[in-house]
């Protein structure tokens, strides 16, 4: 072989690999030399001329060969939890390979011997390419355009008159019609993690400035997690030019309603995320807020009962300290079986937001804003499960459903009569 | 100049001028040099001259020249002002006098156009269907010459003036090429300015190495990849605007260098081959015909539009009046002048032995070809991307609208586009004129027609999906809104089926050149590895069919399953990286049974004309996929648009500005490209065939009398 050809190849090979590296990781290039592997021990092999078979030998051993596949790969795909649909999909390519694989041990055509003949196959021909065409794009999941056409007719959104929940409503179509559910899931809607998820950020906590800065302004402060260089150019800038004053108005009045009360803010992208509870700049904002420093909650000073250190400086203060505390009597229907350290979300936010009864605990959710307070108590978790000393982070909650999200309304766990 | 005209002082000059001419190296050389530097400084400056500084293409806008009356009538009118600062009553008079009979056209005036239906076929259908006809046979014109020239070039004895024109003809393939390659390089590396690189260095290491081959100098193929690799690296190095060099680009451009070096080589001192001649010419007689075809269908596109959506297309007329009114026209004169040249003048050139003028005839061809598919391409884009901020759209030059950020995308898109078409279309003429062939060495010269028709195809649509790649990057960085109705709303399913013919595609290929390879002696030691190549090709297609959801809108609308959707665990098979992957391991596989193809036929004998009776319904199969791709590819770019003319500048308030569904776009799509495959099967027998069967008729009447003599 000659010299300058065994250099091409090599240096394809090592480019495939290396490239195959940088997507899969080891995984990848192991894949990729398996098959390098398999095609030069498959051109090593000794050749035999192929026989030809009639279309029963053909399919003799192709056909329960293919079936015992596609038995495995359903067997599989269902293993690893993909929906019927797509195990439907897999079998059907292994049927595919089954006709593909007939189709190249296929015996010689005979030759055409009257017009007719390569008429019939033309046509044939035809027949097929049209038949697959038509009937995988009249089989593939369709859209009714009458349903765009009556979006398309709807006149665009204009605010006068409205009032809080159709404001809200109408956030919500501007929400759509711009395809943010492309890259932001909202909860349990939509199917996309490129950008992070609205809900379980809890983009309701933040002002309206920031949101609105958020959407015209991408590019000035990235969600955290999402700075590597290709989030930072994922968000469009062009949505200030787009949205018309009245969109962005009911965009933003919109996220604003994306609020948990049973969980603390998650961040970060999917597969690599993590709560509040774990967030060092969170908590380092939340002890500001803790001590009553933070200039956004002037006036609001846990340390003045809890202590600075954690020590309660008023009787009947909760210690956060002592992770064994149970102080969750006060309340009627509390969780009186869990300790401090086991005290859902759900508990700490309600308990901060609408105070304790009876005790100097205020409802300070009336008062200061919810993003500080869920801060404040993720520092306030430090005084008895150290930051530096965590050795795991906490389990990031999973997603609510939308009975979740309908009964937190019916609940009433919002202070908000719109949320 | 004898009668005295020309002064004495000006004689040594003219003298000198005239002896360089007499030499063809220098006239040629110094003529090569002053039309790439002018088209180098056409390419680079124009377009980042501001509007102010291209008074040509400002001073010719109707909204300029609109613009420019209104100021000097409002100019006129102040001065009126100043001078009549009595005559109030008078101007009072003027005011109320009526002038409407100035713009009344009569009772046409209220004459409206509305929506029609005939034979099922509505407003937005016919014109689909007008427009969609006429692309294709625009394709098949602009496609096909590109490497019928080159084949004529294969076909044609090395004389000395085959051999100029030769140099002119690599320069024009190494463009070609190198820009392919550069962009490969740009996506796939991230290579900034690979186009640059890849079309510089291709083409100066084609155009260095092609003279001194000219000259029998560097006849050793690697030393003309080397030269054409160094000479080609240091000019595109020079010409590129790049702030540093980096390695990749270097790299990149020294590879660039050495294709053109190569290809120069190669094509110079290849052994000329009949088959090559006759293919050519047989391919221009079917592109005569077309090119009528083409004509017509464009006029029919343009009257259905005149009917349709004659507010619109009013509107981007008036927006590209240069182009409309004198480019587009002088190209297309031009086109069809040289087009007639090339197609008539084959046999009395041939005969008077000056091949190489036809040749350059051909390259001047593609050139105007080219140039008109670029200019077309300027309101395709601008419908698509208007220039930002939009509410200056009236005020930017004309150039600055063609110019807009996917028009040069979309023109490499096109241009590799239809390279493939071109080759699936030579599959499909060979595969027609094989099966309406008895003789047996018919059957033997168009079973090779095939066969080389395959290999243009697969060699073409190697780099088309990197093409279209970096037209969708473009798409979504002017605006993600249309990348996501393409990607994931909408479109979604138009996707997946685009995914499913490039695997049909790629699969019926690779069938393709299983079947011939059992013609070929000692090709069964590739039988083995080929057959794993079909696996991983069934795993590829398997994995870019793969939806995140199967409902076809973003979110799931009334009827839609919301259940549907992949976990997200597994939503990765769905992602950009997997599809790569399994377009990567598409395009490598054809290549890997494309390098064993090409092998085996140097190493075993072609047994031409025994191919199994499979194989031209093979190409058949092959060639209807590809048109039907592109068809479905140009229905979703058009339907990216949404419901706008041009995107978020003139609506489309029609009654039928909703996306179509997949299944009556599909349908849809089908039947014009059986219109399309009618009106070819006719031409292809009419331009090819029938003169054939004509001359077997006439052949004995003639061959008596010569025998006589």
């Amino acid at each position: 072989m000659k010299i300058d050809v065994i250099i091409i190849g090599l240096v394809a090979a090592l480019s495939g690999l290396y490239a195959l590296h940088s997507s899969f990781g080891l995984a990848g290039a192991g894949a990729g030399l398996a098959v390098m592997i398999t095609y030069a021990l498959l051109l090593k092999i000794k050749p035999k001329k192929p026989a030809e078979k009639t279309f029963f030998q053909n399919i003799r051993f192709k056909l329960p060969i293919i079936i015992v596949i596609a038995g495995i790969v359903w067997v599989v795909a269902g293993k690893f939890n993909f929906p019927i649909w797509w195990q439907i999909e897999f079998v059907s390519f292994a049927f595919v390979g089954f006709c593909f694989f007939t189709l190249l041990d296929w015996k010689t055509l005979k030759l055409e011997k009257s017009n007719f003949d390569w008429v019939k196959r033309l046509l044939a021909t035809y027949a097929l390419a049209s038949g697959i065409f038509i009937g995988v794009t009249a089989q593939l999941p369709q859209f009714d355009p009458m349903l765009e056409l009556e979006k398309l007719n709807k006149p665009p959104v204009k605010l006068s008159g409205l009032a809080g929940p159709e404001v809200i409503a109408a956030g919500r179509e501007v929400f759509e019609n711009n395809k943010c559910f492309n890259c932001h899931k909202v909860f349990w809607e939509g199917n996309s993690d490129r950008g992070p998820n609205l809900g379980t950020k809890q983009i309701g906590l933040y002002p309206e400035d920031y949101i609105k800065e958020q959407i015209i302004e991408p590019r000035k402060k990235q969600s955290p997690g999402f700075d590597d260089p290709k989030s930072v150019k994922a968000m469009p800038t062009y949505y200030g030019e787009d949205l018309s004053e009245d969109e962005l108005h009911a965009l933003v009045s919109y996220l604003k309603t994306l609020r948990d009360p049973t969980h603390m803010p998650v961040e970060g992208k999917f597969g690599e995320q993590w709560t509040w509870w774990d967030d060092k700049d969170v908590v380092a904002e939340g002890q500001q807020v803790f001590e009553g420093v933070h200039p956004a909650t002037e006036g609001l000073s846990c340390a003045v009962c809890h202590g600075k250190d954690g020590t309660p400086m008023m009787t009947g203060a909760l210690d956060f300290r002592n992770e064994n505390n149970t102080d969750t009597t006060k309340i009627e229907g509390d969780h009186t079986d869990k300790v401090l350290k086991d005290w859902p979300d759900a508990l700490w936010y309600r308990r901060v937001t609408r105070g304790v009864p009876n005790t100097p605990m205020a409802p300070w959710g009336m008062i200061f804003e919810h993003l500080y307070l869920w801060k404040a108590e993720a520092y306030a978790r430090t005084f008895h499960d150290p930051l530096e000393k965590r050795t795991a982070k906490r389990p990031v909650p999973p997603v609510p459903t939308k009975e979740e999200i309908e009964s937190w309304k019916s609940k009433e766990l919002f202070l908000d009569p719109l949320l | 100049m004898e009668n005295g005209y020309l002064s004495p002082s000006f004689r040594p000059f003219i003298q000198v001028m005239m002896k360089q001419s007499q030499s063809p190296f220098k006239s040629t050389f110094f003529k090569s040099l002053i039309c790439l530097i002018f088209v180098y400084v056409l390419g680079h400056l124009t377009p980042f001259l501001p509007v102010t500084s291209n008074p040509i293409f400002a001073n010719l806008s109707f909204q300029t020249l609109a613009h420019a009356e209104d100021e000097e009538e409002e100019e006129e009118d102040e001065g009126e002002g100043e001078e009549g600062g009595g005559e109030e009553e008078a101007s009072a008079e003027e005011e109320a006098e009526d002038l409407s009979y100035l713009t009344d056209i009569g009772p046409a005036a209220d004459h409206e156009f509305k929506e029609f239906s005939f034979l099922g076929m509505s407003n937005r259908k016919l014109t689909w269907a007008a427009a969609q006809l006429h692309i294709l046979f625009a394709s098949f014109i602009l496609g096909c010459p590109m490497f019928v020239v080159i084949m004529e070039v294969m076909g044609a004895r090395r004389t000395q003036g085959v051999r100029k024109a030769i140099i002119l003809s690599n320069v024009f393939l190494a463009v070609l090429i190198g820009v392919v390659i550069g962009i490969t390089g740009e996506i796939i590396v991230g290579i900034h300015h690979g186009v640059l690189y890849g079309l510089w260095a291709c083409a100066f290491g084609a155009l260095f190495v092609s003279f001194l081959n000219y000259f029998h100098k560097l006849m050793n193929i690697r030393a003309s990849a080397f030269v054409g690799a160094v000479f080609g690296a240091l000019l595109s190095m020079a010409l590129t605007p790049v702030e540093h060099y980096e390695v990749s680009g270097i790299i990149l451009a020294l590879v660039n260098g050495a294709v053109g070096g190569l290809i120069s080589n190669g094509i110079m001192f290849a052994q000329s081959d009949y088959k090559f001649e006759r293919l050519a010419h047989e391919i221009t007689k079917v592109i005569g015909i077309c090119y009528s075809f083409t004509a017509l269908s464009g006029g029919l596109f343009l009257f259905v539009m005149l009917v349709a959506y004659q507010d619109f297309i009013t509107y981007l007329i008036s927006s590209f009046p240069v182009l409309f009114m004198v480019a587009y026209p002088t190209l297309f004169i031009l086109e069809t002048i040289i087009m007639y040249i090339y197609v008539y003048s084959w046999d009395p050139l041939n005969k008077s032995n000056k091949k190489g003028r036809h040749i350059v005839t051909g390259v001047i061809l593609n050139i105007l070809g080219l140039s008109l598919l670029v200019a077309l391409d300027g309101p395709a884009t601008f419908m698509q991307t208007p220039p930002k901020p939009l509410d200056q759209l009236m005020n930017i030059s004309e150039w600055d609208k063609i110019a807009n950020m996917v028009w040069m995308p979309l023109n490499y898109h096109r241009l590799v586009g239809n390279g493939t078409f071109g080759g699936y279309m030579v599959c499909i003429i060979g595969a027609y004129m094989y099966l309406w062939s008895d003789k047996k060495e018919e059957r033997e010269y168009y079973d090779w027609v095939g066969y080389i028709g395959n290999l243009i195809g697969v060699a073409i649509m190697i780099p088309l999906p990197a093409m279209g790649y970096i037209f969708v990057r473009e798409i979504y960085q002017y605006d993600a809104t249309i990348g996501m109705y393409i990607m994931s709303d909408r479109e979604s399913m138009f996707m997946l089926v685009q995914g499913l013919l490039v695997g049909t595609m790629f699969s019926a290929s690779n069938i393709y050149m299983w079947v011939s390879m059992k013609r070929i002696e000692n090709a069964e030691r590739f039988f083995p590895a080929m057959k794993f190549g079909f696996i991983l090709i069934v795993i590829s297609a398997t994995i870019w069919f793969t939806p995140r959801r199967f409902f076809a809108t973003m979110l799931p609308e009334p009827h839609m399953n919301p259940d549907m959707v992949l976990p997200d665990n597994l939503a990765f098979l769905a992602l950009m990286i997997s599809k790569n992957t399994a377009a990567f391991c598409l395009v490598t596989v054809t290549f890997i049974n494309y390098i064993f193809y090409t092998i085996a036929t140097k190493t075993g004998k072609v047994h031409y004309g025994k191919v199994n009776p499979l194989a031209p319904y093979v190409l058949i199969f092959l060639g209807f996929a590809d048109i039907w791709l592109m068809s479905w590819m140009g229905t979703i770019r058009e339907l990216s648009r949404m419901n706008w003319h041009v995107y978020k500048v003139f609506k489309d308030v029609t009654p039928e500005k909703f996306a179509p569904s997949l299944a009556e776009s599909g349908f849809h799509v089908t039947t014009l490209v059986w219109t399309f495959f009618i009106l070819m099967t006719a031409i292809i027998w009419i331009g090819i065939k029938y003169p054939k069967t004509k001359k077997k008729e006439v052949e004995p009447t003639q061959a008596e009398p010569q025998m006589a003599e």
